[in-house]
């Protein structure tokens, strides 16, 4: 797995696209009064994300997704190693005027609405009044909050906070867009409009890099996954690098006697019959035909035969075992 | 004599003042220039949500009615009248003053931290120094506003009551309004001086430790004559102690002219100067050092 990372890393300089955010062995430890030693958050993180890629971190909890993104935003300093984005040191200032950040959990000001928390935040960027107004009327409208645009924040719901927050990180109309767990906490309705208002970002030809624990999420809008385990990334890739090819074969029958099923269920490639989908594994053409051959001589159905592809999930579960074990 | 050595050191102080920052103006002059929208925008927010708290609200509401209940005192003598209307009324701007600024500085940097919501902020293109210079800004806007109204309240009632006693025969009402009004101005410098360190504490510390230790610095910083006489007497690490806290600990006491205003005395300008001096480069110091420990603050 961790020649993946290597290799995935060599891909994103040789295919000649621009390299937005680099880190070159990332390391946060944090040290207390009771662990003198410190707990690394995040160890030797090395990641290259291209022009208009979007990239997912996933990872279980205090993996130290988060604690990258602090790094990466000035939040905290890293303990050692290097991070640059747009070729420039992150403590650059001119760097954050072409990012937008969207934090977990929306925690923006509470006893503001949606407008003035928008104007306050454009006005950061020292852009004059009116510009700030134009800006405030197309964010809104973009996340659709036009008409909640004077709810106080605090009486918002956690999707219209959701949507504001991402707004404020769109004030700049940034290059590159930091996507701290999008979707944490939507009802399903919440999380296909913040999945769709993303895709939009991605059409839009920005760079986003997304931390989320949605896998579905990332399988529907990233070009490109790391998953990072105990502070290291264990894995990294596209999905499809990451699945490798389907080893895995399905034969979905019908009408399948209980005798026969079992009698299949023994024969060679064959891993189990169950409601009458038989699974196989690295199956050879002449095992499959002869399990097709089988169902039929019982009188049974062959309704259909595929080969699925693994998931993101299969691949995260994988990858966090192997690295476990 | 005294005088004369006060508005000496009150010259020397604006020289090198001055110097310092005809100096080293090529410096600080550009990034200044770049931070002032920043520490506007961020004063600014934090004067609309100190606006649209209720418990300031409140404050000012009970410390206005307290003012103005105060011309209710009509069976003393005029002249204890007043003596008692100008003491009671700038006590109750000092001590609701700094109450309201301890209130409003400790909880501010913290809370952004402990809300997250700076995230949102430090993500942009803001400086930690002019995030903390912002706050700063802001908090000063509130209680400059709060002090304000105190202080037309306690002019309007004072003239209020001068009108009232001016039929009366024998009457020797005086409101004093120049130096009530100049003691109210200083309140606000000791408010001032005190928020810088407040704000400096909060850089480093958690809210409780940042409000247990606003409450220790005010009595210590209304203590400096006792604490200098102590210090006189003492022997040893108490004396150090004792010495250190004298001269780090502001001198609140050089802006609390109440007793001279109330007592309708003469009032010392060179000294009222040396203390706002005095606090002016205290402030300056302080807040340059909030701004140092909150650049390398993990948040």
């Amino acid at each position: 797995m961790t020649t993946e990372v290597s290799q995935a890393n060599v891909a994103a300089t040789e295919v000649g696209q621009a390299v937005v955010l680099q880190t070159d062995g990332l390391t946060k430890i944090y040290r207390s009064l009771f662990t003198p030693s410190g707990v690394k958050a995040v160890d030797g993180l090395s990641l290259a994300i291209r022009d208009g890629e979007t990239y997912s971190v996933v990872g279980p909890n205090g993996s130290g997704k988060t604690t990258t993104l602090k790094i990466l935003l000035g939040l905290i300093f890293p303990t050692s190693g290097t991070a640059t984005i747009f070729g420039k040191d992150i403590s650059d200032l001119s760097v954050r005027e072409r990012i937008g950040f969207l934090p977990e959990d929306a925690y923006l000001y509470d006893c503001f609405n949606g407008e003035e928390l928008l104007d306050f935040y454009a006005g950061l960027f020292g852009y004059p009044k009116k510009r700030r107004k134009e800006l405030t009327d197309e964010l809104l409208t973009l996340v659709g909050m036009q008409e909640n645009r004077k709810v106080p924040f605090r009486e918002c719901s956690k999707g219209m906070r959701q949507r504001l927050a991402l707004a404020q990180a769109l004030v700049n109309d940034p290059d590159l867009l930091i996507l701290d767990e999008p979707t944490s906490g939507l009802d399903p309705a919440g999380r296909h409009q913040m999945t769709r208002l993303i895709l939009e970002m991605k059409r839009r030809g920005k760079t986003i890099l997304l931390c989320s624990h949605f896998l579905a999420e990332v399988e529907e809008v990233c070009d490109r996954v790391g998953i990072m385990y105990r502070g290291r990334l264990v894995a990294e890739g596209t999905l499809r690098e990451l699945a490798g090819e389907p080893t895995e074969l399905v034969v979905e029958t019908s009408g399948l006697p209980e005798p026969a099923a079992e009698q299949i269920a023994r024969q060679e490639g064959v891993l189990n019959v169950e409601a009458g989908v038989v699974r196989m594994e690295k199956a050879s053409e002449a095992q499959l035909w002869s399990v097709l051959q089988a169902v039929h001589d019982a009188g049974g159905q062959i309704v259909e035969v595929k080969r699925p592809r693994p998931t993101l999930q299969d691949v995260f579960v994988r990858a966090i075992r192997e690295e476990a074990q | 004599m005294n005088a004369l050595a006060g508005r000496l050191i009150l010259i020397a102080g604006v020289i090198v003042v001055g110097a310092i920052i005809a100096i080293t103006r090529r410096s600080w002059a550009p990034a200044l220039g770049h931070a002032f929208p920043s520490i506007w925008r961020i004063a600014k927010i934090t004067v609309s949500e100190a606006r649209r708290r209720r418990v300031i609200q409140a404050v000012i509401i009970l410390v206005v009615l307290l003012l103005a209940s105060m011309t209710f005192f009509s069976y003393l003598s005029p002249q204890e009248q007043a003596r008692m209307l100008i003491s009671g009324g700038l006590a109750a701007i000092v001590v609701f003053g700094i109450l309201l600024a301890i209130f409003i500085a400790a909880f501010m940097i913290p809370s952004e931290i402990e809300n997250r919501t700076i995230y949102a902020i430090l993500s942009k293109p803001v400086r930690r120094f002019e995030f903390v210079l912002g706050k700063y800004v802001g908090a000063m806007i509130v209680l400059g506003v709060i002090v304000g109204i105190m202080t037309v309240v306690l002019v309007g009632v004072l003239v209020l009551q001068d009108h009232l006693v001016q039929d009366l025969p024998d009457s020797v009402f005086n409101p004093n309004l120049g130096p009530v009004v100049l003691a109210a101005v200083l309140s606000y410098f000791a408010l001032a001086v005190l928020t810088a360190l407040i704000v400096l504490i909060s850089t480093v510390a958690s809210t409780t430790m940042t409000v247990i230790s606003a409450f220790i610095i005010w009595a210590l910083g209304s203590l400096q004559e006792t604490i200098h006489d102590l210090a006189t007497n003492a022997t040893g690490a108490a004396r150090l102690l004792l010495l250190v806290i004298y001269n780090v600990v502001p001198k609140l006491e050089n802006f609390d002219i109440r007793h001279e205003v109330s007592n309708f005395m003469s009032i010392s300008i060179a000294s009222v100067w040396q203390a706002v001096l005095h606090g002016i480069l205290y402030i300056i110091v302080v807040l340059a050092l909030a701004s140092v420990f909150f650049s390398d603050r993990q948040v």
